[in-house]
C-alpha cells in the first residue's frame, strides 16, 4: 500500500500539525535546560500560543470539506464544530491545570505536552473516517489522559483512578479493535463510506458483522459512559485533578459523541432482521439516565456528583442518537445531539472550573460543606455555578435547557414518547441534586473560620465569561441551530 | 414596544437597586417600583376594552428552526393579571421594610427580576416564551423562600421547586407535541398559542391514551399543581407558612393566578373537547378543594397556615368558574382571581405585621387583640369580610358569579360549594374571634405596653388594599369592562376559540 499526501491533505490537519509542535516545545526547553522546570508561564504561554493557532488555521479551512489522506479522515463542518469545542476544553483546562494547586508545580512542561497531544487524540478520533484510524484517535487520548490522572500531585485516589481508567480503558480499547476485526472479516473493509453501501445488507445477512458492530459499539459507550459501562466514571473524574477531569468529560465525550454520529449515519440500526439495536439503547438510554441522577443523589463530593449527573447527560445524548439512528428524513435528533455537547462542553468546563477554583491544596476535594457561604465571600462565582447548575438541571433559557429541550423533541418527532418521558423523571430528579449546592452557597451559613483564598485570576475570568455563554447562547441558540443543523445535513443526507 | 418595556425594564431596575449605597437601597426599590406600576397603568391609555383582540402585539422571530417567536400582547384576560403584578410589587417592598433585615440588596434583585417574570408570564404569547417565564419565576421565589424563610425554608422551598418542575416539564412535552402538530396541520413550524388555538388536537372520548386527553391531562398537571388543585396542593402551606410576609404575598397574589391563567389561556381553549369531557372531574376536584380547605383551615393552630389553606379553598372557587362554561362562572373566575389577590395578599400582610412584634402566630396566645389594637382590628376585619364574600365588598362579587355559573353547571357540586361558603365564614370568623376578642392572650398581654397596634407606613400599605375591597365591591363594572369583549368572546367560542391579533 502506498501512502501519499498532497498540501490540501497537511491544510487539513494543520490544527493537529500546530497542536504537536507546541506540546514538544516546553518539553525540549525542559530537556535542554538540564531537566529544570521553567516557569510554568513558558509552557502555558506556548501552550496558548498553539491553541490559537490551532483555532485560526481552523478557521482558515472553513469551507473545506472531503476525505483527506487517502479517505482515513473526513472533514466537514461537523468536524469543525467538534474541533472548536476540543480546542475549548483544551484552552479551559490548560487554564485551570495552570492555577491548579495538584498540578502547577514540578511537571507542567510534561502536563503541557499530554494535554495537547490527548486533544490531537480526540480531533483524529472525531475525525477518523476508517475504523484502524478511529482506534489510533482512541488510543492516542486514552493514553496520554491515563498518565495526565496519574500526573496529579494529590496523593491518595489519583493513582488509584489513573491505573483504574487503564485497566478498564483498555480492556474496552481491547472489545472495540476486537470488533473491528470482525467487520473487518465480515466487510473487508474498514472505511466508514465503503462500509455505508454494505453496511443494511450485511447487518441483515451476517451475524459476524453485527457481533463486530455489538462489540465495537461497547467500546465507543463505555467511552462516555453509558449504562452497563459507566461505572468507572464516577471514581476517575473524582481522582483524576479537577482541571484534567474538566478536559476530560468534556472532551471525550464530545469526540466520542461526534464519532457515533457519522457511525449512526450508516443506517446499521433500520436495517432489517437485524439485532434489535434501537430497543437494546433505548433501553440502555432509560436506565442510563436512571443510574447517573440517582446515582447523584446520595453524593457528598461535588465531584463524584458532576460524575454521576454527566452519566445522565450521557443518557439524554443518547436519546438523541437513538432518534437520529432511527433515520427519516428529521434531522431534530442530530441537531439535538451536537447542540447538547455544546451546551454540555460549556457547563461541563465551568461546573469544574468552579471546583477548580476552590481547590486551596492538591488534596482538598470540594464537599457541600466547603460551598457553604459562598455567595457572601465569593459573590460572583457563587452566582456563576448557580447558573450552570441551573443550567445543567435544564432551568431555560439556558442552553442546557434548548440541549434537552431538543433532545425531547426529537424524541418525540420519533414517537418515542415513553422515551421523553422518561427524560423528563430523570430531569425532575436531578433538580434536587442541582440545586442542593445553590442551597448551601445562598441559604446556609459557612460553618469554617474565615479561609485565604488563592487568587486563580485568569480561571476566575474563564469560568466568569462560560457561565454568560451559558445565558447568552442559551437565548441566542438561533444561530447555533441553523449552523448545526447545516452540519448534520451534510452526513445524514 | 411599551410591552417589552414593561416585561424587561424590572431588570434594569434590579440593576440600578445593584449599584446604589447600602442606606438607598429601600427608597431606591420603593420609588423605582412606583415608577414602573405608574407605567403599567400607561395601559390603560393603550388598551381598547371594546375588542377581543390581542393588542400591543410584539412578535419577532427568536428561534425560527423551532418556530418559536418572541411573541407578547395583552388581551382582556391578561389585562388585570398585570396590573395586579405591578401594583403588588411596591406594597411587598413597603411591606418588608423592617422584617427582612439581612442581605436586603439581594432580596429587591430578587424581587425585581420575580417581576419580569410574572409579567412575562402574562404576557407571552408564545408557548415556549411563556414556559420559559413560568419556570424563570421558580428561581427567585426559591430564593425568596430559602435565604428570608422561616425554620423550615430548605424542605419548602426544595418541595416548591420540585413540585412545580414535575408539572411543568410535562406540559414541555406536550407543548413540543403540539409545535409538530402545527406543522402538520399548518404547514409550519409554530410554538404561537394563537396557532395552537388553529389546531384540532385529535380526540377520541373515554380513551385515555389519545393525544388530546394526555396532552391536556400534561397541561393541567402542571397549571394544577400551581393553582394549587386538590390533590396536588401539599407544597402550598409548607411555601406558605415558611417565605417571608412579602414572599407569601407574591405567591399568594401572582404566582397562584399563573395556574389558573394557564387554564384560561392554555387548557380549555387549545383541549375543549377533553375539558368539556372532563369537565366533571374538575369541578368535583375544585369543590373537594374548596370544602377540604375550609375544614383543614378550620382546625390550624397557626394563622399563617389558616390563610394559607384558605386559598386553597379559594382556588378551588376559581377552578369551579373556569369549569362551569358560561359567562358567569368565566367572569366570577377571572375577578375571583384579582380578589383572592387583593384579599389574601392583605392578609398575608396583616399576619405578618403582627408576626413582626409577637414573633408568633398561634391563634391560642392571642385574644383580646382589638382592645390595644383597634386600627389593626379594623383592617383586619374588613379584609377577613372581603375573604368571606360579605356584601359591598369585592369577594362577594366574585364568589356569587362563580356559584351562579357552578350552578348552571352543575347543581349538586354547585350546592357544595354554597356549604364551602359557609365553612369559610365559619373558620375566619372563628379565628378572629379567637385573636381579637374574649380574654387577653399570654402575648397580647406581654407586648401591649410596646404598641401593638399598627404605624404610619403600615396604614399606607393597608389603605390601597381596602379602598380596592369596596371599589371592586361597588362598582365591579369599572373593573370588568376591560374584560368583558373578551371573557364574552371566549366563553360564545369555547370549542372553537380563536383569537385575532389587532387594535
Amino acid at each position: 500500500m502506498q501512502i501519499s499526501f498532497g498540501w490540501v491533505d497537511l491544510l487539513v490537519a494543520s490544527p493537529a500539525i500546530a497542536l504537536f509542535v507546541g506540546s514538544l516545545v516546553p518539553v525540549l526547553i525542559k530537556a535542554l535546560s538540564g531537566n529544570k522546570e521553567p516557569n510554568a508561564f513558558v509552557p502555558y504561554g506556548i501552550a496558548m500560543v498553539s491553541c490559537f493557532s490551532a483555532l485560526a488555521l481552523l478557521f482558515g479551512n472553513w469551507g473545506i470539506q472531503g476525505e483527506f489522506f487517502s479517505k482515513a479522515i473526513v472533514f466537514d463542518s461537523l468536524s469543525m464544530i467538534v474541533s472548536m469545542l476540543i480546542l475549548l476544553a483544551t484552552l479551559v483546562g490548560l487554564t485551570l491545570l495552570k492555577e491548579n494547586p495538584s498540578t502547577q508545580k514540578l511537571q507542567f512542561s510534561e502536563i503541557v505536552f499530554l494535554t495537547l497531544n490527548a486533544a490531537i487524540g480526540m480531533m483524529v478520533f472525531a475525525w477518523s473516517n476508517d475504523l484502524i484510524v478511529t482506534f489510533i484517535g482512541i488510543e492516542l487520548m486514552s493514553l496520554c489522559l491515563y498518565v495526565l490522572i496519574a500526573l496529579s500531585e494529590e496523593e491518595r485516589l489519583s493513582k488509584e483512578s489513573a491505573f483504574k481508567y487503564f485497566v478498564l480503558g483498555s480492556f474496552a480499547s481491547a472489545v472495540l479493535l476486537y470488533g473491528i476485526s470482525f467487520i473487518f472479516g465480515a466487510g473487508g473493509t474498514t472505511s466508514l463510506p465503503e462500509l455505508k453501501q454494505m453496511a443494511v445488507n450485511l447487518a441483515s445477512t451476517n451475524r459476524l458483522f453485527l457481533i463486530g458492530v455489538i462489540l465495537f459499539m461497547s467500546g465507543l459507550l463505555f467511552k462516555f459512559s453509558i449504562f452497563p459501562f459507566h461505572s468507572w466514571t464516577p471514581d476517575v473524574y473524582q481522582g483524576s485533578p479537577t482541571p484534567v477531569t474538566a478536559f476530560m468529560a468534556s472532551g471525550v465525550k464530545v469526540a466520542t459523541v461526534f464519532f457515533v454520529l457519522r457511525w449512526m449515519s450508516l443506517d446499521i440500526f433500520t436495517a432489517p432482521r437485524s439485532f434489535p439495536f434501537v430497543d437494546v439503547l433505548q433501553w440502555l438510554a432509560v436506565i442510563t439516565i436512571l443510574v447517573g441522577n440517582v446515582g447523584a443523589l446520595r453524593q457528598k463530593s461535588i465531584k463524584r456528583m458532576l460524575a454521576y449527573s454527566g452519566v445522565g447527560h450521557s443518557g439524554y445524548v443518547l436519546i438523541g442518537l437513538i432518534a437520529a439512528g432511527i433515520g427519516g428524513q428529521n434531522l431534530v435528533g442530530a441537531t439535538g445531539v451536537v447542540y447538547y455537547l455544546f451546551a454540555y462542553t460549556i457547563m461541563t468546563l465551568a461546573s469544574f472550573g468552579v471546583l477548580s477554583l476552590l481547590e486551596r491544596n492538591a488534596n482538598q476535594e470540594i464537599v457541600l460543606e466547603d460551598l457553604k457561604g459562598l455567595a457572601r465571600s465569593r459573590p460572583v462565582l457563587a452566582a456563576s455555578l448557580s447558573v450552570v447548575l441551573l443550567s445543567l438541571a435544564g432551568i431555560p433559557p439556558t442552553v442546557g435547557f434548548f440541549g434537552k429541550f431538543l433532545v425531547l423533541a426529537a424524541a418525540i418527532k420519533q414517537d418515542l414518547n415513553w422515551l421523553a418521558l422518561w427524560g423528563v423523571l430523570g430531569s425532575v430528579i436531578s433538580v434536587y441534586y442541582y440545586l442542593r449546592p445553590i442551597v448551601a452557597m445562598y441559604m446556609e451559613e459557612s460553618v469554617l473560620e474565615e479561609r485565604t483564598w488563592i487568587p486563580k485570576p485568569v480561571s476566575q475570568f474563564a469560568v466568569t465569561l462560560l457561565a454568560l455563554m451559558v445565558v447568552g447562547f442559551g437565548i441566542s441558540s438561533e444561530s447555533f441551530f441553523n449552523q448545526f443543523f447545516k452540519s448534520v445535513l451534510e452526513i445524514f443526507s | 414596544m411599551f410591552l417589552s418595556i414593561l416585561v424587561f425594564s424590572p431588570l434594569v431596575l434590579a440593576l440600578i437597586v445593584g449599584l446604589v449605597p447600602k442606606s438607598w437601597i429601600r427608597p431606591t426599590a420603593l420609588i423605582l417600583s412606583i415608577l414602573h406600576f405608574g407605567f403599567s397603568l400607561l395601559l390603560f391609555q393603550h388598551f381598547d376594552p371594546a375588542t377581543a383582540n390581542l393588542q400591543l402585539v410584539e412578535q419577532s422571530p427568536w428561534i425560527p428552526t423551532l418556530g418559536i417567536q418572541y411573541f407578547l400582547g395583552v388581551d382582556g384576560i391578561s389585562f388585570w393579571l398585570v396590573i395586579l403584578s405591578t401594583f403588588l410589587v411596591p406594597f411587598t417592598i413597603l411591606a418588608s421594610w423592617t422584617s427582612i433585615t439581612e442581605r436586603i440588596r439581594f432580596f429587591h434583585i430578587n424581587l425585581f427580576f420575580l417581576s419580569t417574570a410574572m409579567l412575562g408570564t402574562f404576557l407571552a404569547m408564545d408557548a415556549i416564551l411563556f414556559y420559559v417565564f413560568f419556570e424563570a419565576s421558580l428561581i427567585p421565589m426559591y430564593f425568596m423562600i430559602g435565604i428570608w424563610g422561616g425554620a423550615r425554608k430548605l424542605y419548602a422551598t426544595l418541595k416548591f421547586f420540585i413540585y412545580t418542575m414535575f408539572g411543568s416539564l410535562l406540559m414541555l412535552l406536550a407543548i413540543i407535541g403540539l409545535i409538530f402538530m402545527a406543522q402538520e396541520q399548518l404547514g409550519n413550524l409554530s410554538a404561537s398559542v394563537l396557532d395552537f388555538y388553529k389546531l384540532s388536537v385529535p380526540f377520541v372520548a373515554g380513551q385515555f391514551l389519545s393525544t388530546q386527553t394526555l396532552m391536556f391531562f400534561a397541561f393541567c398537571l402542571a397549571f394544577a399543581i400551581k393553582v394549587p388543585m386538590f390533590p396536588v396542593h401539599t407544597w402550598l402551606p409548607d411555601a406558605h407558612v415558611e417565605a417571608p410576609t412579602p414572599g407569601s404575598v407574591i405567591l399568594a397574589a401572582v404566582m397562584l393566578k399563573m395556574g389558573t391563567y394557564g387554564f384560561l389561556r392554555f387548557v380549555l381553549p387549545i383541549f375543549p373537547e377533553a375539558a368539556q369531557y372532563y369537565a366533571w372531574l374538575f369541578l368535583l376536584l375544585a369543590v373537594v378543594g374548596i370544602v377540604y380547605g375550609a375544614l383543614v383551615a378550620m382546625v390550624q393552630t397557626d394563622v399563617k397556615k389558616l390563610v394559607a389553606y384558605s386559598s386553597v379553598s379559594h382556588m378551588g372557587y376559581v377552578m369551579l368558574g373556569l369549569f362551569a362554561f358560561n359567562i358567569y362562572g368565566t367572569t366570577g373566575g377571572l375577578y375571583q382571581m384579582l380578589n383572592h389577590g387583593i384579599s389574601t395578599g392583605a392578609l398575608f400582610i396583616l399576619v405578618g405585621m403582627i408576626y413582626e412584634r409577637t414573633h408568633s402566630r398561634e391563634i391560642k396566645s392571642y385574644g383580646g387583640l382589638a382592645k390595644v389594637a383597634p386600627w389593626y382590628t379594623i383592617a383586619f376585619l374588613i379584609v377577613t369580610f372581603s375573604s368571606i364574600a360579605v356584601p359591598l365588598t369585592n369577594g362577594f362579587i366574585g364568589e356569587f358569579l362563580i356559584l351562579l355559573g357552578g350552578f348552571q353547571a352543575h347543581k349538586i357540586l354547585g350546592g357544595v360549594a354554597v356549604l364551602g361558603v359557609v365553612l369559610g365564614a365559619a373558620y375566619m370568623l372563628w379565628m378572629v374571634k379567637r385573636v381579637f376578642f374574649g380574654t387577653e392572650g399570654a402575648l397580647v398581654a406581654k407586648y401591649k405596653d410596646q404598641g401593638l397596634d399598627i404605624n404610619f407606613r403600615e396604614v399606607v400599605i393597608l389603605v390601597p388594599f381596602i379602598l380596592l375591597i369596596f371599589w371592586m365591591g361597588l362598582f365591579p363594572n369599572h373593573f370588568l369592562s376591560y374584560s368583558k369583549a373578551s371573557l364574552d368572546h371566549f366563553v360564545n367560542n369555547m370549542s372553537n376559540y380563536e383569537l385575532k391579533v389587532g387594535p
